[in-house]
């Protein structure tokens, strides 16, 4: 039912008609250094909070335009929260600098319909969320806030436009006792919400343990855990900008990061079905970007300006937080290719390490390249697979050193390891696909 | 460039009888908001720096943002609205019907209980229009100016991030129980990030500043304040630490109060301070910790908050003892207090929340550099260390929420200063200041006279203190 809900949905375009801002685009270029864009965005988040709370249901809708002159790099951007041919106008004559930059007239824009408003998926989730932890025989308060996101955006560059786009998606907070879950969702169905149950349950567990120190000793990470890891130490390693601090972005192709083990790809066409991009915030069409290629560097990530500076570099990773904020280059799905080894093989002599289920915090410091991750909780490793259940666990290392302690990869990929990534406070949803991991010999700074 | 115009209480009182007719609300609120901003980005690739700050490469952002909130509802039904663009007109609201209430509740401030009817004046209304095409000039000429003088002081020093925002906001609000009001705002605000390297050692600054208009900002002054940092930064570690006073620097001081500032709201946070005394003063009389959301001068300064409500100076912590409790209108009257006005909007998207606007510790009547100098045995701490420490954790009560304060501990990491009898020995690049919230309140010796605000979000101000019975340790 959903799949068709959003596919009539994806077809919905956010204006009727691209011809007339595409044409005034083109008057504005002076000379074929400046590339003009016009980004076209539609944004409604739905929140419903626990019983009891005061406006318990709230709706927020918002759209908008930004039209952006990228020359040599640098970008100017204009940017207004209304849809409308004037609005468009004053943001044109703001990036050209002129009045009347595109004529006398403003060109008519008109905007489609809002989608539907379904309430009933998210007044389910407490019910359904609720429902799965029991099944794993516990019950404990829980205080849950559901959202729902949409997001249409349809952006035009001189006589091209992209195809519009449409994403939809759900973030769950649990609020218990103990602290506070959140994460991201593609959808409130059962089988997205068992495995947020399952990551409450072994909060419960672990609840009262003290923090667990990691030693040399092996780390399994789950699929959830591999993804944070990968999200920090190579999508945003990766990133163009990231990569300008310490040098010429360009530079670090074919660098070995990783053992021949480690296929890292960014894929935003196959990300899950209501978030999957064919275009990214710039409309440039979004492609399956080698990151990693048997444990080599292949692609950065890379936007327009990024791949204006630097040739070589391949744009279509362009995202933006709104319409507000330049796009810059960053991961939206992440998926490391699954390896050969069964994933019960991946604890064979790893007897008295370390499970990581989740992490539920990860940074990348982009000039030591240290890196932190932070997990709630964790399990020892037994003789059949984890067991015991420990304390907080927090890793630090060097980037380098954790890609290089991989020492084996599942062959049963799993989605997981969505949430906000919120990289110079601009706030993005990113999705992955990852089998687990084992990290062995790592060495852990204080 | 000029703002789009707000609309006025004409027009919303015409769009809320619109609403409550489609809705059979009990009541509504109307809250819109206008506002534009500059903002110029400058990032590593854009240096060297050129001669004239016109060429001075940049990526500039102009940005009118302009949105609505419309709350309606009563006792038992609510619904929270918030839309982008100008406010609809009468006949704009036929989507709305009795069906879009749901299950929840709304209770808005009324005249009677505290709030003003008709417009309240506000400090900063003539402040409505401004050129902001001058302010782009003005600020390369900021940015250039913190690069030329940062790269005299110190050439080691690499840009990693630069941002400068100036802007302005308006906004009306206008109620079914009469409460209206205009408010408007002008605010720059400026965020750099620099590293240095000096033999091997690694050392990053941040530096996030704020003023009512670009002009109080100084190139020199913020230069000058990042070279102090990065020198601190990348300088060895002292042999050993002398755990005696330590005297924290207004910015150090503000991350502290920052801290506590959530504990200190509403009837939870009286409490709190009622049992961090217990018994006993919470710190030297000369101690005020004041709110006032009209504070002269004040970055958000406002004759009454996001939802009409009048503000006021709050003594929360008064001559070292319990003053008075931050509380919103709904709690005016709690154990005999007046409520000030202390709800406040993170934007038009957002409902209005409980928050402080200008929380500080007020200024005594010490210049810092007697401060400093007296210090016999101990350190100056200028800063927090960057991606360091910077918390507070409470043991959690029975029910949930926030315990008490005086079981809370802190833990910060700073740069700064090893000093015995006022002269400098030498520097600290990372140092973790711990103890618990009574010792640091009640550990207060000396408060400086040079009272200073950060943006933390919000306002927050400390002056220079000097304080005794904390822990200080060398961290790697």
């Amino acid at each position: 039912m959903r799949s068709n809900a959003n596919g009539a949905e994806q077809q919905r375009r956010l204006i009727s008609d691209v011809a007339a801002p595409a044409d005034a685009l083109t008057r504005l270029v002076a000379h074929g250094d400046q590339q003009f864009e016009a980004f076209f965005e539609r944004v409604e988040s739905v929140e419903l909070l626990p019983k009891g709370a005061p406006n318990r249901v709230r709706l927020r809708k918002e759209q908008g335009l930004a039209v952006r002159k990228i020359e040599n790099g640098r970008s100017r951007l204009a940017a207004a929260d209304t849809i409308s041919g004037p609005a468009f106008a004053a943001c044109c004559d703001r990036v050209a600098g002129t009045a009347r930059s595109i004529g006398t007239a403003p060109p008519r824009i008109r905007t489609g319909r809002w989608p539907a408003l379904r309430l009933a998926e998210i007044e389910q989730a407490e019910s359904r969320l609720t429902r799965a932890v029991n099944r794993r025989r516990v019950g404990f308060p829980m205080e849950i806030t559901a959202r729902r996101h949409r997001r249409q955006v349809q952006v035009i560059r001189s006589r091209v436009a992209a195809p519009p786009q449409f994403e939809e998606y759900f973030s769950l907070q649990v609020t218990t006792p103990w602290g506070v879950w959140g994460g991201l969702l593609p959808s409130l169905a059962a089988e997205d919400l068992d495995p947020v149950a399952l990551c409450l349950v072994d909060r419960l567990r672990s609840r009262s343990l003290p923090p667990e120190r990691p030693g040399r000793g092996v780390i399994v990470l789950g699929p959830n855990a591999a993804a944070v890891l990968l999200h920090e130490v190579v999508a945003h390693a990766l990133e163009a900008d990231t990569l300008a601090l310490s040098g010429s972005p360009d530079q670090v192709v074919g660098l070995r990061l990783g053992g021949p083990e480690l296929d890292v790809v960014d894929d935003p066409r196959s990300a899950p079905l209501a978030c999957k991009r064919s275009s990214d915030d710039e409309g440039t069409a979004a492609i399956s970007r080698w990151l990693l290629r048997r444990g080599r560097v292949r692609q950065p990530l890379a936007d327009l300006a990024w791949a204006e500076r630097y040739p070589s570099m391949i744009p279509g990773a362009g995202r933006r937080a709104s319409r507000h904020r330049l796009p810059g280059p960053r991961t939206t799905h992440l998926e490391l290719l699954p390896g050969a080894i069964p994933e019960r093989e991946l604890f064979a002599e790893a007897a008295g390490g370390l499970y990581i289920g989740e992490f539920e915090r990860g940074n990348l410091d982009p000039f030591d390249g240290r890196c932190v991750l932070r997990a709630p909780c964790g399990r020892r490793i037994g003789a059949t697979g984890p067991s015991d259940h420990t304390g907080p666990v927090e890793i630090r290392s060097r980037a380098v050193d954790l890609l290089a302690a991989v020492a084996a990869v599942g062959d049963r990929p799993l989605a997981g390891g969505a949430g906000w990534c919120a990289k110079d406070g601009a706030l993005l949803p990113v999705w992955a696909r990852c089998p687990s991991v084992r990290l062995e010999g790592l060495e852990v700074a204080d | 460039m000029k703002f789009a115009r707000l609309p006025g209480t004409r027009s919303l009182r015409l769009a809320l009888g619109a609403v409550r007719e489609r809705t059979g609300a009990p009541g509504a609120e109307l809250y819109v908001k206008v506002g534009n901003t500059r903002r110029i980005e400058i990032d590593p690739w854009m240096t060297p720096l050129p001669v004239d700050p016109d060429d001075l490469d940049t990526q500039v952002s102009i940005l009118d943002e302009r949105g609505w909130a419309l709350r309606a509802g009563g006792a038992n039904r609510a619904l929270f609205l918030a839309d982008s663009g100008p406010l609809p007109e009468p006949n704009g609201w036929r989507r709305l019907s009795r069906h879009s209430l749901r299950p929840g509740t709304l209770r808005l401030p009324s005249p009677a209980s505290g709030t003003s009817p008709g417009t309240a004046p506000s400090p900063s209304a003539d402040l409505a229009e401004h050129d902001t095409d001058d302010e782009e000039t003005a600020g390369r000429a900021l940015l250039h100016g913190v690069l030329r003088r940062l790269g005299d002081r110190m050439p080691e020093a690499r840009l990693i991030r630069g941002r400068l925002d100036t802007g302005a906001s308006a906004a009306v609000l206008a109620s079914t129980t009469g409460v209206t009001g205009r408010t408007a705002l002008r605010l720059a605000t400026v965020e750099l990030d620099f590293a240095a390297s000096r033999d091997g050692r690694q050392g990053h600054s941040r530096l996030y500043r704020a003023a009512s208009n670009l002009q109080m900002l100084s190139a020199d002054s913020i230069a000058s304040e990042i070279a102090e940092r990065l020198t601190l930064a990348t300088a060895p570690a002292p042999p050993f630490l002398p755990a005696g006073e330590v005297a924290v620097s207004p910015a150090l001081g503000c991350y502290l109060l920052a801290l506590l500032a959530p504990l200190l709201q509403g009837r939870d946070g009286w409490r709190r301070l009622r049992e961090l005394g217990a018994g006993r003063p919470l710190g030297p009389p000369q101690l005020q910790i004041v709110d006032d959301g009209a504070l002269d001068a004040g970055w958000m300064s406002a004759a009454h908050d996001d939802e009409g409500v009048p503000t006021r100076a709050v003594a929360l912590v008064r001559d070292g003892e319990p003053g008075e409790p931050l509380l919103s209108w709904e709690d005016d009257g709690w154990s005999g207090f007046a409520a000030a006005g202390c709800r406040r909007r993170s934007g038009w998207r957002a409902l209005p929340e409980l928050c402080h606007s200008h929380l500080h510790i007020g200024g005594g009547a010490e210049a810092p550099e007697s401060i400093r100098t007296g210090i016999v045995h101990g350190c100056y701490l200028l800063d927090r260390a960057h991606d360091g420490r910077c918390h507070a954790t409470f043991e959690p009560s029975t029910n949930g929420s926030a315990g008490s304060l005086g079981e809370g501990r802190f833990e910060v990491d700073a740069i700064g200063l090893v000093i015995r009898r006022g002269t400098v020995l030498g520097e600290a690049p990372r140092v973790r200041l711990t103890g618990t919230v009574r010792q640091l309140l009640q550990g207060i010796r000396a408060i400086g006279d040079d009272l200073r605000f950060l943006p933390a979000p919000g306002a927050i101000g400390a002056p220079t203190l000097l304080l005794t019975g904390l822990q200080v340790e060398a961290i790697a």
